[in-house]
C-alpha cells in the first residue's frame, strides 16, 4: 500500500471542554481532490488548523506522507479563509505572492531572483499578472482569492490545504480556481478543501470527508456522497436536495 | 507664568537631537505595532516602566540614564509576559489584561515614586520626569545613549524586515511556513521596549505610548507601501519630537511630553484630512464627484426619454419638466451639459439634446 499525502488519527480538538473534533480519522490519498463538508460548527476550519498546528489538539496526529507534520512543513502549503487578514494592510500583490516563499528563504536573508520568478509565474497561472503592483485594499473578492492561491502556488508544495477557496468568489474566478486544481492533481499534488457548497462537491472533487465532529463518512463521492449519510452529517437537514427536514 | 529660559544653541541641539532620536524610533517600530494591531501593548509597556525607573534608582542610587533604561525595559517586558501568560492560561482576553497589569505596573510605579520624593536626601530629586517628561533634562550622554539603542533598534527592524511583515500581516500563515512567529512576536514587542524606554525622560510614561501610535496612525495616511510608511512614521515622529521639544524647552513649565503629543496629533488629524486618496477631503471630494456624474448622465437619460414619449421632430424641454423627474433643481446640471455640447438651449428657453448628446446617451 502507497503512503497517503494525508492521514490523520484519532484527532481530537477541544475549545474549554466543549469537543470540537472527537475522535476524527482521514486518509488522503495522493494525487486526489477532497472536499471536507459538513454543517457550521462542524470542525472543517479547526481540522485544517490543528493539522497545521495552528490549534493544538487533545489527542491524536496528522502524518503528511508518512511522516509528522512538522517534519514536512515544507510540503504543506495553506490557503486560509480570506477574510482572516486585513486587507487594507499596506502592500501590494506580487509582495504577498512572495511571502509564501518565506520558508525557504530563511532568516534575515531577502527574496532573490529565484523567488521573483516563481511568483511572477504563479501570477501568470492565476491570470493576475496584471495586478501585480496593485495595491491590496484595492481586490475584488475574486481576486483576493487569486492572490492567496498564488501566494500557496509558490510554496511548490506537495499537500494544498485550502480553507473555503470558493467562497464568495465570482463564477469566472470559481472556474479558473477548479482548472487550477485540476492542474495541480494532474501533476500528482493532493487538494484538501473546505467546502460549503454542496452542490458542486460530485463535480469538483474525487473524495469527501463528511464531518461534523466526528467523521461521518469519508471515501470517493461516489460511495460516501449519498443523501443518507448526509442526513447523517447534516441531522436531518440536508440543502444538497432543498429538503428540510427538521423539527 | 511663563518666560523663556537662557537655554544655549548647545543645550537646545542636544534636546532637539534626543526628542528626534526617540521619535525616529518610536515611529518607524510604531508602524508594526499597528499593522499588528498591538498599539495598546505599547500603553502596557510605557506605564509598566515607571516602577522600573523607581527600582533602578532604589537599587542603585545611580541616576545614569542607562541604568534608569535598563531598569524601565525590564518592568515594561515583564508586563507583557504577564499579560501574555495571562491570556494564555485564563479566558481573560488581551485588551482587559493589558488593562490591568497596566494599572498594576503605574500604580506601583507611583507609589515608589512618590515615596522616593518624601525621602530626606535630595539625591532622587527629577526622578518624576519620567511621568510626564522634561526634555530640558536631557544631557549630551542621555542622547548618546538613546541614539545608540535606537540603532541597535533599527537594525534589528531592518534584519527582521519580512518576518516582521509576515508577523503584521498574517502571522499564521507564517507560522505554517516553519517561521517561528512566537520569537518574532517577542523580538517586536522586545524593539518596542526599546523604542519606549529611549523617550521615557523626555515623553514620559503617561504619553510614550501615543509615539508609538501616533506617527504611524499618520504615515499610513500618505501612502500604500510598507516601507514608505515606515520611512515617513519615522521622519513624523522626529518632526513631533523635535517642535515639541524646542516649544518645552523654551517656555518653562511646559511639560515635553504633552507638547510633543499635540504636534504628533495635530499631524495626525491633518493626514486624516487631507492626505491625497485616503483623506477625509479626498473622499468627500471623490464621492462628490462621483454624485455629479451620476446626475449628469440622469438629467441627459431623461432628456433622452422625454424626446422618445413625445412622437414628431425632437423637441426641447423646460428644465422644470426634467426637475420633476428628479424633483431637484436640474439647471446646473444643464448648464454643465451645455458647456460639454452635450444639450443646448433653444431661444424659447426649453433645453435639447444635441447629436453628441444622443449618442452619449445610446452609449450609455
Amino acid at each position: 500500500m502507497t503512503t497517503a499525502a494525508l492521514e490523520v488519527t484519532d484527532l481530537t480538538v477541544a475549545y474549554g471542554d466543549k469537543p470540537v473534533l472527537w475522535d476524527v480519522d482521514v486518509e488522503v490519498p495522493v494525487g486526489t481532490l477532497t472536499a471536507i463538508v459538513g454543517p457550521n460548527g462542524a470542525g472543517k476550519t479547526t481540522l485544517l488548523r490543528s493539522i497545521l498546528g495552528l490549534v493544538k489538539p487533545a489527542a491524536g496526529q496528522a502524518l503528511v506522507l508518512g511522516r509528522p507534520y512538522r517534519e514536512q512543513r515544507r510540503l504543506v502549503a495553506y490557503v486560509p479563509q480570506r477574510g482572516s487578514v486585513d486587507w487594507d494592510f499596506p502592500t501590494d500583490v506580487r509582495d504577498v505572492v512572495l511571502m509564501g516563499r518565506y520558508g525557504r528563504i530563511g532568516w534575515v536573508r531577502r527574496p532573490g531572483r529565484r523567488d521573483r520568478e516563481a511568483a511572477d509565474e504563479a501570477l501568470r497561472q492565476l491570470g493576475i499578472e496584471h495586478l501585480a503592483s496593485r495595491q491590496i485594499s484595492q481586490l475584488s473578492g475574486g481576486q483576493q482569492q487569486r492572490v492567496f492561491l498564488a501566494r500557496a502556488l509558490v510554496q511548490e508544495a506537495e499537500l494544498y490545504l485550502m480553507d473555503e477557496p470558493f467562497q464568495g468568489v465570482d463564477a469566472t474566478t470559481e472556474l479558473a480556481i477548479v482548472e487550477l486544481l485540476r492542474a495541480l492533481r494532474e501533476h500528482g499534488k493532493t487538494i484538501v478543501c473546505v467546502h460549503h457548497d454542496l452542490q458542486t462537491v460530485a463535480e469538483y472533487f474525487d473524495r469527501v470527508v463528511l464531518l461534523n465532529v466526528r467523521t461521518v463518512a469519508a471515501g470517493t463521492v461516489e460511495e460516501v456522497f449519498t443523501e443518507e449519510n448526509l442526513r447523517l452529517a447534516y441531522g436531518g437537514r440536508s440543502a444538497a436536495f432543498g429538503r428540510r427536514n427538521g423539527p | 507664568m511663563t518666560a523663556l529660559l537662557p537655554l544655549d544653541d548647545y543645550t537646545l541641539r542636544v534636546v532637539v537631537l534626543g526628542a528626534a532620536t526617540l521619535g525616529v524610533v518610536a515611529g518607524a517600530l510604531g508602524t508594526f505595532a499597528v499593522l499588528r494591531r498591538q498599539a495598546l501593548v505599547g500603553d502596557a509597556i510605557s506605564h509598566a516602566a515607571l516602577p522600573g525607573v523607581a527600582l533602578a534608582y532604589l537599587l542603585t542610587g545611580s541616576k545614569s540614564s542607562l541604568l534608569l533604561m535598563i531598569g524601565a525595559a525590564l518592568t515594561g517586558f515583564a508586563a507583557v509576559l504577564l499579560v501574555t501568560a495571562v491570556v494564555r492560561t485564563t479566558r481573560v482576553k488581551q485588551d482587559a489584561a493589558l488593562g490591568i497589569w497596566l494599572s498594576v505596573f503605574f500604580g506601583v510605579g507611583l507609589v515608589l515614586l512618590t515615596w522616593l520624593q518624601r525621602r530626606p536626601d535630595a539625591s532622587q530629586a527629577g526622578l518624576d520626569r519620567f511621568l510626564f517628561g522634561q526634555a530640558a533634562t536631557l544631557l549630551r550622554e542621555d542622547v548618546v545613549t538613546m541614539a545608540a539603542a535606537g540603532a541597535l533598534a533599527l537594525l534589528v527592524l531592518l534584519a527582521l524586515w519580512k518576518e516582521l511583515k509576515v508577523l503584521a500581516f498574517d502571522h499564521e500563515f507564517g507560522a505554517t511556513l516553519g517561521l517561528r512567529m512566537r520569537l518574532v512576536d517577542v523580538v517586536l514587542v522586545g524593539l518596542l521596549v526599546v523604542a519606549i524606554v529611549i523617550g521615557l525622560q523626555t515623553v514620559g510614561a503617561v504619553l510614550m505610548a501615543s509615539m508609538i501610535v501616533a506617527p504611524a496612525a499618520a504615515a499610513r495616511q500618505w501612502t500604500d507601501r510598507l516601507g514608505a510608511m515606515t520611512v515617513l512614521a519615522a521622519a513624523f515622529g522626529a518632526l513631533a519630537g523635535a517642535l515639541g521639544a524646542v516649544a518645552s524647552a523654551e517656555v518653562s513649565r511646559l511639560p515635553t511630553g504633552p507638547t510633543i503629543v499635540v504636534v504628533a496629533t495635530a499631524l495626525v488629524a491633518v493626514s486624516l484630512l487631507a492626505a491625497p486618496r485616503r483623506g477625509l477631503v479626498a473622499r468627500a471630494v471623490r464621492s462628490r464627484r462621483a454624485r455629479e456624474r451620476l446626475g449628469l448622465a440622469q438629467v441627459l437619460a431623461d432628456l433622452a426619454q422625454l424626446e422618445q414619449v413625445h412622437e414628431g421632430p425632437a423637441r426641447g424641454h423646460h428644465a422644470a419638466t426634467v426637475g420633476a423627474m428628479e424633483q431637484a433643481d436640474v439647471l446646473p446640471a444643464l448648464v454643465e451639459l451645455e458647456r460639454r455640447g452635450l444639450v443646448e438651449r433653444t431661444p424659447d428657453d426649453r433645453w435639447l439634446l444635441t447629436d453628441r448628446g444622443r449618442s452619449e446617451v445610446s452609449r450609455a
